[in-house]
C-alpha cells in the first residue's frame, strides 16, 4: 500500500502577503503586486513589472539569533520555514527529537550573493574576497542556512529546473515520504529578485513590455511577456498515519505528480506532449482521471509560447470536460516568483479548496483567439474544491504536475 | 529484505584531469597518476595560491553532436562527454530506448559559472548593454542536465541536484528512486562542474588551497585543490538491463542523506549527521557494517574534513573501521565539485568489477588522529563486493551511496 503525502502546514512571503489566508483572499480580490517596486536596487536598469517585496524585513520573522550569515534569499527562506513549522505545529522541541527534512527548490540559488561576491573580488583583490559572503554562494547555500536555523536534520536537499523548481521540489519530498522512508519533510521553493536576473530576463526579451497591456495577463491575446516577482513559499509534508497520530490538521494531500522535458525546444507538438504527458502522469500517479479534476492553477505568465502551449495540452488532455473545468494563473497578480512559482500556486490551490473560491486573471477580457476555448476564469469563483492539478511549465522545457485534493472535514 | 526493484549501474563515463571514458581514467587512476598544475583559465598572480586540477586539451566537438557547442557552457559540454561515454559504455542504442521514459539527473556546486564571471566582468567595466541572452539561456544550473537530454533527446524528467561537492550522490539516489518507482526506464545520473575562479577565490580566501600538493589524511596536509570534471551514470532496473543483455557492473543498493544543520562551512565536530548517513545507507541496503569492503572516502585534503571524517567512519564502524580500506581519488583529482562524488561513484562500481581498489597518493607521514588504511600510494588488489561512497557539501548536506557487487 503506497504511503499517503498529508500537508500539515503552509509558510509563504510574497509582496501579497506573508500568509496563505492573506495571499489567497488579496487574489480572490484581483489584487496585483506587479508595480510595487522599490527602484533603488535595481541599479538604473529599469524595474518595468517587477515584484520585489519591498516591505521585507527579516528581523519582524527572525528574532533572538545573529541574522549577519543569511543573505536576503537566506533570510527569506529562514522566515518561511519559520512560519511554516509554526502553521504545522512543529515546534522547536520537537525538532530536536526528530530530524524533519527540507527540500528547497530554486532556480538561482543567491544569484546577487554569487555575483557581489565575484565583483567585490574583481575590484577589490581575491584577498578582500567576503568568507562569509563565499559560505552563501552555493546554490545549496538557503536550505542549509534553514536547517541550522530551525534545526532540521532530515534529508536536506535543494533541486533547480528552472522556473518549476518549486513543483519539483514536492514531487521530490513526495517520493522521499513514498519510498524513502521519511516522515516529515518542508517541501517547496523560493528565489529572490535581484538586477542581475532581471537584467539577464529583460536582455533576452522574456519580460513584459507595456504596450496596449499595461500588466501581463496570462492567455491575453495582446500579451509579451511576464513580470519577474520574488517569494518563498513552503509546505510540510507528512505521512499521512504519522500526521495523525501526533494530531496534525491535515489540510490537504498530495495525490500525485508527473513530469516532462521537451528535448526539441523548437518543436511546438512535442512542447504540447510534454505538458500533456506531465498532466496525466500525475493523474496516473494520483489513481484519477482527468474528469476528477475540479479546478487547474495553471503555469501561464504572460509568456506568448508557454502560455499557448498550456492551454492546448489542457485542452488536448481534458478533452471533452475541459471546457467546464475552471482556470486561474495567479501570476497574473504575483508575477512569475521563478522557484517559488509552483509552490505558490500549490499554497493558493489548498486555500482555494479550503474556501471553495478560486482567484480569477485580472484584465483577461479578451482570451487569445489562437486559444482553445476553455474555462477561463476572469474573476473569483465559486468552485466544487475536490482536486485540483497545479502545472509548472519551465522557460527550459522542464515539466511538472501535482495533483491535490481537499483535506479531511475538521472534525 | 525488501522487495524493491533492483537499480544496477551498467555503464560509466567522466571526463577528468587525468584521462576521460573508463579505460584510460582507471588506468591513470590505479597507477596514481595526478592531474595538478598551475591553474591557466584565470590569472592567479594576485592570489597566494596557484595550484589547481584543470582539463587540458578538453574537446568538446569531439563530443557534442546535436547541439551547437558554441552555445552551451563547458559544465554542460563536460556533462555530455560524460553522458556519450557513459551510453557507449553501456552499448546502449538509443533507437531503442523509450525517450519519454529516459531521464538525467545532474549534480553541480556552480553550474555554468563561466557566464556569470563574464556578467560581472561586463559590469566592473559599465558596459551591461553587453550582456546577451545567452546569460538566461547559458546561465542557470538546470541548463546542464537538460542539455544532455536536448544532445540524447531525453525526455523523461530531468533535474539538477545543486547539492555542491555531494551532487553526484543525491543524483544517483534520486534517479535510483525514480527507476524503482517506474517513472523512468534509464536514467543518467551524475554530475559535473567546470573550472570556477568564484569558486577558486572562496577555497583560497578560506585558505583551504594547498599550496604544492592535495595529500588526504597525511599529517603535514594543507588543503584542497579545485579541480574540475563530470561522470555520469547510467543505471536502470536490473530486469530492464538482463533484457537487453547489457554488461551490469553492480547493483546500486542503497542510500543515506542528512544535515547536519551545524555550520555552513565546517562539519559537525563529532560527525554526527555524516554518522546518520552512514547508517541510514546501511539500513536502506540491509547490509551490515561489517560486510563493507571498501570506502571512497570525501578525503579532499584539508585538515578539518580529513580528522573529521575518520571520526565519522570510526564512530560507525567501531572497531571494524580498521580493517575496511578507505581512499580518496582527490588526491589525484583534487576536488571535482560537484562532480567528484559521481566520479568517485564510477570508481565504486568499477573498484567492485575489477577486483582492485585506488590508492591515496601522496601520502607521507600517517597523523595519529587519522590513523585508518587509508591505502597509500599504491594501488591494491582487493576483493570489493560492498563498496560505500561518502561525500559532504557546505551546508551541511551528508551523503552515503552503497554499491553492491551483482547477485549472480
Amino acid at each position: 500500500m503506497q504511503k499517503r503525502v498529508a500537508i500539515t502546514g503552509m509558510g509563504v512571503i510574497s509582496s501579497l502577503g506573508d500568509s496563505p489566508a492573506t495571499l489567497h483572499s488579496s487574489l480572490c480580490n484581483g489584487k496585483t503586486s506587479i508595480y510595487q517596486f522599490d527602484e533603488s536596487h535595481l541599479n538604473g536598469s529599469g524595474g518595468k513589472g517587477s515584484g520585489r517585496i519591498a516591505a521585507f524585513r527579516a528581523e519582524s520573522y527572525l528574532k533572538g539569533k545573529n541574522l549577519r550569515p543569511l543573505d536576503r534569499t537566506g533570510q527569506l527562506v529562514v522566515a518561511g520555514a519559520g512560519l511554516a513549522l509554526e502553521d504545522s505545529g512543529w515546534t522547536p522541541e520537537h525538532l530536536t527529537e526528530y530530524p524533519v527534512g527540507l527540500v528547497l527548490g530554486t532556480m538561482f540559488g543567491s544569484l546577487h550573493t554569487i555575483a557581489k561576491f565575484d565583483r567585490h573580488a574583481l575590484e577589490q583583490g581575491p584577498g578582500c574576497a567576503s568568507p562569509m559572503d563565499f559560505a552563501n554562494t552555493v546554490i545549496n547555500a538557503a536550505a542549509g542556512q534553514t536547517a541550522i536555523w530551525h534545526n532540521l536534520r532530515g534529508i536536506n536537499s535543494t533541486i533547480s529546473s528552472g522556473s518549476a523548481s518549486g513543483l519539483a521540489a514536492l514531487g521530490y519530498a513526495t517520493d522521499l515520504i513514498r519510498f524513502a522512508g521519511q516522515t516529515a519533510v518542508l517541501a517547496g521553493g523560493a528565489d529572490e529578485f535581484c538586477f542581475e536576473s532581471f537584467c539577464g530576463f529583460e536582455h533576452a526579451g522574456m519580460l513584459h513590455s507595456s504596450g496596449s497591456l499595461e500588466l501581463p495577463v496570462p492567455f491575453h491575446a495582446s500579451r509579451t511577456g511576464f513580470a519577474l516577482g520574488e517569494a518563498v513559499g513552503l509546505l510540510m509534508l507528512e505521512e499521512w498515519e504519522t500526521a495523525m497520530a501526533r494530531g496534525a490538521h491535515i489540510l490537504a494531500e498530495i495525490r500525485g505528480h508527473g513530469s516532462a522535458y521537451d528535448s526539441s525546444r523548437q518543436d511546438r507538438g512535442m512542447a504540447v506532449r510534454s505538458i500533456v504527458r506531465a498532466m496525466a502522469d500525475a493523474l496516473d500517479d494520483a489513481g484519477m482521471s482527468p474528469r476528477e479534476v475540479t479546478c487547474i492553477s495553471a503555469s501561464a505568465n504572460g509568456s506568448i509560447r508557454e502560455d499557448q502551449d498550456e492551454a492546448v495540452a489542457i485542452q488536448s488532455l481534458f478533452n471533452g470536460s475541459s471546457q467546464s473545468i475552471p482556470i486561474t494563473a495567479i501570476k497574473s497578480m504575483i508575477g512569475e516568483t521563478l522557484g517559488a512559482s509552483g509552490s505558490l500556486q500549490a499554497i493558493d490551490l489548498v486555500e482555494t479548496m479550503r474556501s471553495g473560491l478560486l482567484p480569477g486573471i485580472p484584465g483577461l477580457g479578451q482570451k487569445d483567439p489562437l486559444l482553445p476555448e476553455l474555462n477561463f476564469c476572469c474573476e473569483q469563483q465559486e468552485i466544487n474544491q475536490c482536486h485540483g492539478l497545479v502545472n509548472s511549465i519551465g522557460l527550459d522545457g522542464n515539466v511538472y504536475s501535482l495533483v491535490i485534493s481537499r483535506g479531511p472535514e475538521k472534525t | 529484505m525488501s522487495a524493491k526493484p533492483t537499480v544496477v549501474v551498467t555503464g560509466i563515463g567522466m571526463v577528468t584531469s587525468i584521462g576521460a571514458g573508463r579505460h584510460a581514467f582507471w588506468n591513470a587512476l590505479l597507477a596514481g597518476t595526478c592531474g595538478f598544475a598551475p591553474v591557466k583559465s584565470f590569472d592567479t598572480s594576485a592570489y597566494s595560491v596557484h595550484l589547481g586540477a584543470e582539463i587540458q586539451n578538453f574537446k568538446a566537438e569531439d563530443y557534442v553532436r546535436t547541439l551547437d557547442v558554441n552555445s552551451i557552457g563547458r559544465s554542460s559540454q563536460l556533462a555530455i562527454a560524460a553522458a556519450r561515454l557513459a551510453l557507449a559504455d553501456a552499448s546502449l542504442d538509443l533507437t531503442e530506448v523509450d525517450l519519454e521514459h529516459a531521464g538525467v539527473c545532474g549534480g553541480t556546486t556552480s553550474g555554468e559559472p563561466q557566464f556569470i564571471e563574464r556578467f560581472d566582468d561586463h559590469y566592473v567595466h559599465d558596459e551591461l548593454r553587453k550582456v546577451g541572452q545567452e546569460f538566461i539561456t547559458g546561465y542557470p544550473c538546470h541548463v546542464v542536465p537538460c542539455h544532455v537530454a536536448m544532445e540524447l533527446g531525453f525526455s523523461g524528467e530531468t533535474m539538477m541536484i545543486p547539492t555542491a561537492c555531494a551532487a553526484g550522490n543525491y543524483a544517483i539516489a534520486h534517479a535510483s528512486d525514480l527507476l524503482r518507482a517506474k517513472k523512468a526506464s534509464v536514467m543518467l545520473a551524475g554530475g559535473a562542474d567546470s573550472f570556477s575562479r568564484i569558486t577558486y577565490t572562496g577555497f583560497a580566501r578560506l585558505g583551504a588551497i594547498a599550496p604544492e600538493v592535495c595529500q588526504p589524511f597525511d599529517r603535514n596536509r594543507k588543503g584542497m585543490v579545485p579541480g574540475e570534471g563530470a561522470a555520469m551514470l547510467l543505471l536502470e532496473l536490473k530486469d530492464h538491463a538482463i533484457a537487453r543483455g547489457a554488461r551490469i557492473y553492480c547493483e546500486v543498493a542503497g542510500y543515506g542523506l542528512s544535515c547536519d544543520a551545524h555550520h555552513m562551512t565546517a562539519a559537525h565536530p563529532q560527525g554526527e549527521g555524516a554518522a546518520r548517513a552512514i547508517r541510514m545507507a546501511l539500513d536502506q541496503s540491509g547490509i551490515a557494517p561489517e560486510e563493507v569492503d571498501y570506502i571512497s572516502a570525501h578525503g579532499t585534503g584539508t585538515p578539518t574534513n580529513d580528522r573529521l571524517e575518520t571520526i565519522a567512519v570510526k564512530n560507525t564502524f567501531k572497531k571494524q573501521a580498521y580493517k575496511i580500506p578507505i581512499s580518496s581519488i582527490k588526491s589525484m583529482l583534487g576536488h571535482t565539485m560537484g562532480a567528484a562524488s559521481a566520479i568517485e561513484a564510477a570508481v565504486c562500481a568499477l573498484a567492485i568489477t575489477e577486483g582492485h581498489i585506488p590508492p591515496t597518493v601522496n601520502w607521507k607521514e600517517q597523523d595519529p588522529e587519522c590513523d585508518l588504511d587509508y591505502v597509500p600510494n599504491v594501488a591494491r588488489k582487493h576483493n570489493v563486493r560492498i563498496a560505500m561512497n561518502n561525500a559532504y557539501a557546505f551546508g551541511g548536506n551528508n551523503s552515503s551511496l552503497i554499491f553492491r557487487a551483482r547477485a549472480v
